[in-house]
């Protein structure tokens, strides 16, 4: 009775594990992983990028840096960037805090969105989406359901998909089978959705006593055709749900039949031959059930299913009368239980003496320093044998996830703190060096009078101006032509004094004709060197304010390069001590986190052992009733 | 398995399994409840971001002032004929950056990303740009081409957009350089 009670529990364990809770939370795993938790590029509405600032945002979010987009996304925001798109870049903020679990951050930020009125209608059904979501994910079921329900249309596909089946589980979390049903009856949707909300739907109709269409429904999943590995998963789940359902409903042939579809390999595979044994059982077949379980037999004897065939097996030798066969197996049973033991202690040993984090993050230091990246292979060490079962439990994963996502911060501050120092040293070189310039800058300035070069101009700007008003033709003779102007000159002061007198005419004539010449090419050359006297004005101009603009900036940067470095002096001795002291608050939730994932794990190894304990005792038990019966000549 | 029903009572097997059902932890069930330690991982991980997103900021205003700073970005539209692998950028003829894609980068840049592959600091006056851009062309033959740009570097900071498109009417890439202000 014992022993049989001892199965029948497993056997629902099983159960409730395949289908019962599992009603909303079967359907959940790998949409939460590969769906529900991270934001969805999808998600985001398309865009033409109008700011070169958001689209490197983009790129690290496309690339699932989520940590550096969000990073850099709060940054540009901070220094003016991302204006041209300002509420989808909002939206997307919310998503990365969304996706690194930050729920307050993520909602306050999707309420603000909602509460402008002018957000327009596709960033508003987003942002109601998003809310709902991180409200689910809060167990805030009821709010999370007005929320995704207001949206009012044009998500797209994937976005809707998500958004129904998030409705759906949110009803069966809080018991409502029946408004699940009708939410999910006869939805249709991509693929990969649609197999979800069927099993979903399989599951809420077992639950809600309709156990015949429920039966059908998870049949149909049961039976899909895959190669995807989520959806392979899901059927799995599927045939498992429904094998034990019909197990329950004592109709031992389908529910073999369903069993059968699970792949021998698979997470579900253990649980199914036991099953599949079970059914066997149940319809007399002992001889057959023996298959399944001597299969499982053979199994790593971590799992609970295999420990629970070590007596499933002597049972069914014992069901066929073969007392040998089973008196062999029950002491097989005994040996291994005591091995198992042995393993646990030595493993709640090692975990005690604090070498659990070691191994856990040992294996993954080949994977990316990521704050969510999964694990490789693990040692088969005291410390870090059961790990993968211990994985499967919720809260250790969340309390797994948070050590690592601890790590990666300390790593992050410490790589700052470095960099802080070498802020330090490039400001204080900057200071020196500059300071080293000063003496010399300082004597060029003052061999530089702008005022005087600013007045020598003007007084030119002057005398041209009054030339080009007088026509003045010889303001813009060269020097040449000055020379030959002054000489002639010269000749006609000379002749003035010899006035009258006829042996001076044909040096009179001589002169006329020369200043005539001179005229002449002076009013010839008058256009041209008038544009050329105006460009070089300009270009003097030009020159003067060039001049002028530099002292002012080498006037600027003497008092400025040394406020500014100074400015950002002060802002490095601000930022160094928040540097540190999150370092050590991060180092000391790292310990408390370190000590909470012990005592996860030690609970989990005692109750595995509690376990084993239990089914040694009855492995014993019916060793003893065997030797009792044939003591007393029983058969 | 009727026997085995029997002997425990069909009642208490609903019962236990209705009881298993409730209690059993889902996989990935809400976080109805955070514990002081989860709050306070919260708390650190907000503080981090914030603590990161002014590093940033006092990094590139450090390093990279506005007054000299020019930035580069690659972005990409379609990808149909040239799919990209590395690009290179000299200015003034000296390499200031070589940068290799991934796979997940290059889908990041289909999706809509643009890459800031350079970020660094220059003289004011004109500079000349040259990117190269390698990879492999239609028929996946290798394909390398270049694309020069005159840059005028004033006082404020210069973002430079390296886009690659498709040309549709002659069914070749189009490597175009485009100066934000």
């Amino acid at each position: 009775m014992g022993l049989r009670l001892t199965i029948v529990l497993g056997a629902l364990a099983a159960w409730s594990a395949a289908a019962g809770s599992a009603a909303p939370a079967l359907a959940v795993p790998e949409l939460g992983a590969a769906r529900t938790h991270a934001p969805d590029p999808a998600g985001l509405p398309p865009v033409k990028i109008q700011d070169l600032h958001y689209g490197d945002v983009l790129f690290h979010f496309y690339g699932r840096d989520h940590f550096e987009a969000l990073v850099r996304l709060s940054a540009y925001r901070e220094q003016g960037h991302l204006a041209p798109h300002a509420r989808d870049a909002e939206l997307l903020r919310g998503g990365l805090y969304l996706s690194l679990g930050q729920h307050r951050e993520a909602r306050e930020i999707f309420e603000r969105l909602l509460a402008d009125t002018t957000t327009p209608a596709p960033v508003r059904d987003r942002a109601w989406f998003y809310l709902g979501k991180v409200q689910y994910a809060s167990g805030l079921f009821d709010q999370s359901e007005r929320a995704l329900r207001a949206v009012s249309a044009g998500l797209p596909i994937e976005l809707e998909s998500e958004r129904r089946l998030l409705i759906a589980q949110g009803l069966m979390y809080r018991g409502q089978f029946d408004a699940a049903i009708a939410e999910l009856d006869g939805w249709q949707g991509p693929e990969n959705w649609t197999a979800y909300a069927r099993f979903n739907l399989g599951v809420a109709l077992v639950r809600a006593n309709f156990a015949e269409r429920g039966h059908a429904v998870l049949e149909q999943v049961g039976l899909l055709q895959a190669t995807d590995p989520e959806l392979l998963a899901l059927r799995d789940k599927a045939n498992l749900a429904l094998g034990f359902a019909l197990l329950q409903a004592d109709q031992p042939a389908p529910a073999r039949a369903a069993l059968d579809r699970v792949r021998l390999q698979g997470p579900q595979a253990n649980k199914a031959l036991l099953g599949a044994g079970w059914a066997d059982a149940a319809s007399g077949d002992y001889q057959q059930a023996l298959v399944p379980w001597a299969e499982l037999h053979g199994r790593d004897i971590l799992d609970a299913a295999v420990q629970e065939s070590y007596l499933a097996v002597p049972y069914a030798y014992m069901e066929l009368a073969a007392v040998g066969q089973a008196v062999g197996y029950y002491e097989q049973a005994i040996a291994a239980y005591d091995a198992e033991r042995v393993r646990l202690d030595e493993s709640i040993a090692s975990i005690r003496a604090g070498r659990l984090l070691g191994a856990v993050l040992g294996a993954d230091r080949a994977a990316r320093p990521d704050w969510f990246a999964q694990f490789i292979e693990l040692p088969d060490a005291p410390e870090s044998r059961y790990l993968y079962h211990l994985l499967a439990d919720h809260e250790f994963q969340e309390g797994l996830k948070n050590y690592r996502s601890l790590e990666a911060m300390s790593r992050n501050l410490e790589g700052w703190a470095t960099s802080l120092g070498a802020f330090s040293d490039m400001i204080e070189t900057r200071r020196n060096a500059f300071a080293a310039r000063i003496p010399e800058a300082d004597r060029r300035l003052a061999t530089v009078d702008i005022a005087d070069i600013n007045r020598r101009r003007d007084d030119l700007r002057a005398r041209l101006e009054a030339a080009l008003h007088d026509r003045d033709v010889t303001a813009l003779a060269t020097e040449r032509e000055r020379q030959w102007l002054s000489q002639l000159a010269n000749v006609e002061a000379g002749l003035a004094a010899h006035a009258g007198n006829a042996g001076f005419d044909d040096a009179r004539e001589k002169a006329r004709l020369a200043r005539g010449v001179m005229n002449w090419n002076l009013d010839a050359a008058w256009r041209m060197r008038k544009w050329q006297a105006e460009r070089a004005m300009r270009e003097l101009d030009a020159v003067v304010h060039d001049a002028r603009t530099r002292r002012t900036g080498s006037v600027k940067a003497r008092q400025d390069v040394p406020a500014a470095a100074a400015g950002l002096a002060v802002r490095v001795d601000a930022v160094s001590p928040r540097v540190s002291v999150l370092a050590s608050r991060v180092k000391a939730a790292m310990t408390a986190q370190g000590r909470r994932l012990g005592d996860i794990a030690i609970v989990e190894l005692e109750q595995q052992r509690s376990r084993l304990d239990e089914y040694s005792v009855q492995a014993r038990y019916a060793l003893a009733t065997i030797y009792d019966r044939a003591s007393a000549g029983e058969p | 398995m009727r026997a085995w029903i029997k002997a425990i009572g069909v009642p208490t097997i609903i019962l236990l399994a209705m009881t298993a059902a409730r209690a059993q932890a889902p996989a990935a069930p809400p976080a109805t409840e955070r514990s002081a330690l989860d709050a306070e991982v919260q708390e650190l991980r907000r503080e981090v971001v914030d603590l990161n997103r002014d590093l940033f900021m006092l990094e590139e205003d450090l390093l990279f002032p506005a007054s000299t700073q020019i930035a580069v970005f690659v972005s990409m539209d379609v990808g149909t004929f040239f799919d990209l692998d590395a690009v290179q950028i000299r200015i003034d003829d000296k390499e200031v950056s070589n940068y290799l894609y991934t796979t997940r980068e290059r889908e990041a840049l289909l999706r809509g990303g643009v890459h800031r592959i350079w970020l660094g600091n220059m003289k004011a006056g004109e500079h000349e740009m040259v990117a190269f851009f390698t990879g492999r062309g239609t028929h996946g033959r290798d394909y390398k081409r270049g694309a020069t740009q005159t840059i005028d570097k004033g006082v404020g900071a210069k973002y430079v957009e390296l886009r690659i498109s498709d040309r549709l009417r002659k069914l070749q890439p189009e490597f175009v350089v485009r100066v934000w202000e």
